[in-house]
Formats: C-alpha cells, structure tokens, sequence
C-alpha cells in the first residue's frame, strides 16, 4: 500500500490542485488554501479513502504530512 | 427547532418540512440579491424561452436547505459548512416542496456529519439534489 501516493491523490482533489506534491516535511503553513474548513474536509476524506476513524484528540499533535502517514499506516494495520 | 447535539446524531437519520413557493419570496430573494435576470422577472421571457412561466431563483430554492439543517437536522447546533446542489428541474410560484435530508456519514474526529438532501415538487419529481456537510457547535 502506497500510502504517501494516495495522500497525495487526496490532498490534490482537496486542494484542487492536479501538481501538488507532499512530502513527510509538508505541514499546513506550506499550503495557503489549508485553512481549519479544507483541514476538516482532508482528515474525513482521509477516513473515508483508507477506511480509518481517527478518535478525537489524536490528531492534534500531528505536526506534518510525515507524521500523518505513520498515523494511517498504524491505523490501517490495526485494521 | 431540532437541538440535536453531535452525540444524538446517526446514519439514515432523516427530517423533512414543507414549504410554498410565493411570489412575495421571489420579491425579497430580488431585494436581496439584486439579480434582475428576466427568467426570474418576466413571465413573457420564461414563456418565450420554453418555460410555463417564470423561474424560480435555484438559489432560493436552494435556501431551504439551510433551514433544512439551521433548523431541523441537526438545528441549533448547526454550523453548515459546505453545500454541493444540482438543479434538476425548474421551480415555479405555487409549487409545494418538500425538503428532506438524511445523515449519511459521520466523522466523530472532526465533528462533522455529512447529509444527503433532495428538494421535490408536488408531483414528486426531485428538482435540486444536495449534499451538505455540517458541523455541531458545543453550545
């Protein structure tokens, strides 16, 4: 499972940007449309994509993408 | 009004209303909007252009789903979000529409409920299809 590659699927159809490239350093002060409404959308098109559900609190430490994707992976592993 | 809060809330939960379409409605939405457009003005120009008489705004009949959630799913907590519509059909004055949503998904990381909504006229025949993304204030 590619997971930085679906990210990034994601991200582009959020941002509506078809060149956007994450990377594990990319966070929210490296994108200008990733405001708290495209970061609500991002996390429940996140959820739905690799069928995950984040619990509340656990996101709100994540610091960037890099993070993010270890999150998905562990989350995806716990099935 | 509907005061649910985000914990009350599940998939395939519905509400609905219904609502006139007037002609003192379409006199404020101009008020409001300023959109002069003849297809909402002129029953002459609708007629002329293939309908039975004037439109109505798509965007007034899209209001409704505001109150939809504003007022009846979830209600008061309500913080709308986002709006998709798609305009089927035309809306005349006179019509009756029936305005009805339902919960499809739930994201209890980020509070939000995603709801499916359809506007229909009194022949049953649905004229705006939506779906609406909404958040619940703590309150």
């Amino acid at each position: 499972m590619d997971v930085h590659a679906r990210l990034q699927d994601i991200f582009r159809d959020i941002f509506d940007s078809a060149n956007l490239v994450i990377d594990r350093s990319t966070s929210a002060k490296d994108i200008e449309d990733w405001d708290s409404l495209s970061h609500i959308n991002l996390i429940v098109a996140i959820e739905k994509d690799f069928k995950i559900e984040f619990a509340l609190g656990e996101l709100q430490d994540l610091k960037n993408v890099g993070e993010m994707m270890d999150l998905i992976k562990k989350k995806v592993e716990q099935g | 009004m509907s005061c649910y809060r985000f914990e009350d809330l599940f998939i395939g939960q519905r509400e609905q209303f219904q609502v006139d379409v007037t002609a003192d409605m379409m006199s404020a939405f101009l008020q409001i909007s300023g959109d002069t457009n003849p297809l909402h003005v002129s029953g002459e120009y609708a007629r002329l252009n293939g309908f039975r008489d004037r439109l109505v705004y798509g965007l007034l009949t899209s209001s409704f789903l505001s109150t939809l959630v504003g007022v009846y799913l979830p209600g008061q907590y309500c913080i709308l979000q986002q709006v998709e519509a798609v305009f089927l059909a035309p809306v005349y004055i006179g019509d009756r529409l029936t305005i009805a949503g339902e919960i499809t998904h739930i994201s209890n990381s980020v509070r939000q409920v995603e709801i499916t909504a359809r506007v229909s006229n009194q022949d049953n025949k649905r004229v705006v299809k939506a779906k609406l993304k909404v958040g619940l204030l703590d309150g």
